[in-house]
């Protein structure tokens, strides 16, 4: 650790002290339930995309995905093009102005409440509100486990003490504040993120001296790229792997359309939308958007695939020989070595930030879904604040208990599961679902229980990925996976997403060739 | 080789990742005022 713990320990509890007080203000404006569960429907636009982005942008997108940059290449810019392209313009026009205006007038409050009143039926909003609470904390383990993990070295608390800590003090201001709350600490964190990573950007291109001089120097490198990685299709860090390689499987498939794709469909970010008073606060939230997530992901993957010229010239080592072999500890290590003490802890808070402002919205989802979806769907209980609150505690502890258990194999796939499984489920049934004029619950019915299931099949006894460290196909069929390569590397969400669409759309002209009365009035 | 990378696939995925960055930008200020109330009733 480059600075010392006095200082950073001063500096985390400065930065959680205003957290609070700023959940604190989100709590004194929490005055109904529907402030609590969708901001009154009357956020700002600034901060309806800091929250967007920083909901978006978890520990994982920066240090996991930022270290396979480093081992990788800069192939990954491709899923930056569709976190703005996907992310942010496609959701935001195309579906986040007709989300808010249904969800004003359906007077829906959460993802599965949305659903359940477009398509008129309770049992989407169950299977909606269970996929939720089954999944959802499963990524919510893996933020826990990111954070405890930072926090272990960082203020010197031994591991299971940081990630109850963790837990407890994000679930406060959760509980207490609501969606509000949520949003106002989203926007303080966010804020935190874009300065770390701008200023990650300029000292990074300072270090290699400049982007032409860090970029061909790294050109140069691909001689010593890996036998391992070479041998799967990897031909330089500033070059696209062979295409039809494992390695450009993993990049395009997994990295770049499972997470590209995967977050159109996520019910923690479809809730923002519904947040907004008008089209109009949309419109403007999506020129700080935009720029954001440029300077999140695109920051990350340029600045992971660059430390190899750092390692390079410092020690002789590329990325991953530095670090041992750890994807993760890449982009610590580049920091901790290669950035002044003051940054080493700004970065920190950049990512104390990025963790912290995505479990408070999982916390809020799960809770809401438990409890609005599932628990108490058509009662009166549904609405009740207490129950709400209770709901994100239940879930706060589930996750908790689940990060404790999880074997660490399962969890560092646990954001790509979690991703595809809300397309694969979701996607389809949510699209037709705000445009179509009389939507078809069967169609809908079908699309999402088909997206899940063969997204189970194929992460479970296909994907080699997923189905090594979950060990289901070796158990019942006495190997790892069911088929060979290439299917090993093609992400669940390649198979089951055009599945379930092709299933919703068949199903929904069917229906509509018997079926025309409209089922929103 | 263009500001260091021979590959042109990267290079446009930075140009694209730039560019929709900027067409995020565009796009919120041509439309900064469009769209009050309109709750698609």
């Amino acid at each position: 650790m480059a600075v010392n713990t006095l200082t950073m320990t001063a500096l985390v509890l400065l930065y959680l002290a205003a957290t609070l007080v700023i959940g604190y203000l989100g709590y004194r404006k929490t005055k109904s339930t529907e402030d609590y569960l969708v901001a009154g429907r009357c956020s700002h636009p600034v901060i309806i995309a800091l929250s967007y982005g920083a909901t978006f942008i978890s520990t994982s997108a920066i240090i996991g995905f930022g270290g396979q940059a480093a081992n990788l290449g800069m192939s990954l810019i491709w899923l930056t093009v569709l976190n703005i392209g996907v992310g942010i313009l496609l959701a935001f026009v195309l579906f986040g102005k007709k989300t808010r205006e249904i969800g004003h007038r359906l007077s829906a409050v959460t993802f599965p409440d949305l659903m359940c009143k477009i398509y008129k039926s309770p049992v989407l909003q169950y299977i909606a509100g269970f996929i939720i609470v089954i999944s959802m904390p499963l990524y919510t383990a893996a933020i826990l486990i990111g954070g405890a993990r930072f926090i272990e070295p960082t203020l010197g608390i031994d591991y299971t003490t940081s990630l109850i800590l963790f837990a407890v003090i994000t679930a406060v201001y959760v509980v207490f504040g609501g969606l509000i709350a949520v949003m106002y600490t989203d926007a303080f964190q966010g804020t935190i993120m874009l300065i770390g990573m701008t200023v990650l950007l300029a000292l990074t291109l300072v270090v290699v001296g400049g982007w032409t001089a860090g970029a061909t120097a790294l050109t140069n490198m691909a001689d010593l790229v890996p036998t391992a990685l070479a041998g799967q299709g990897m031909t330089g860090w500033t070059t696209m792997p062979e295409l039809g390689s494992p390695i450009w499987f993993t990049v395009i498939t997994t990295l770049v359309l499972g997470v590209g794709i995967g977050v159109l469909a996520q019910p923690q970010l479809v809730v923002r939308f519904m947040t907004a008073k008008d089209n109009k606060s949309l419109n403007r939230a999506i020129l700080v958007g935009g720029p954001f997530i440029l300077m999140m992901t695109g920051v990350a993957f340029t600045v992971g695939a660059l430390s190899n010229v750092y390692f390079y010239q410092t020690s002789g080592k590329i990325a991953i020989d530095a670090a041992g072999g750890n994807v993760d500890a890449i982009m610590p290590l580049f920091i901790n070595q290669a950035m002044p003490e003051i940054f080493v802890v700004i970065f920190m808070l950049t990512l104390l930030s990025a963790a912290m402002s995505t479990l408070s919205a999982l916390y809020h989802a799960m809770g809401t879904a438990l409890i609005c979806d599932l628990w108490g769907r058509g009662r009166e209980c549904a609405l009740s604040l207490k129950a709400h609150q209770a709901g994100i505690v239940i879930m706060m502890v589930l996750s908790t208990i689940l990060a404790l258990l999880m074997p660490i194999s399962i969890i560092a796939r646990a954001t790509v599961m979690f991703m595809g499984l809300c397309a694969c489920a979701f996607l389809p049934a949510f699209a037709v679902g705000v445009y179509a004029k009389a939507p078809s619950t069967k169609a809908a019915l079908w699309s999402m229980v088909t997206g899940a299931v063969v997204w189970f099949v194929w992460t479970a006894f296909v994907h080699a990925a997923e189905a090594k460290p979950l060990g289901l196909c070796q158990a019942l069929f006495g190997k790892v996976t069911l088929l060979g390569a290439p299917w090993t590397a093609v992400d669940p969400i390649v198979i089951a997403l055009p599945i379930s669409l092709i299933v919703m759309v068949v199903m929904q002209v069917q229906a509509g060739k018997t079926q025309p009365a409209p089922a929103i009035a | 080789m263009l500001f260091g990378i021979p590959d042109l696939q990267i290079v446009l995925g930075y140009g694209l990742s730039i560019g929709l960055a900027l067409a995020c930008i565009v796009y919120g200020w041509l439309y900064w005022n469009e769209g009050d109330g309109g709750n698609g009733s």
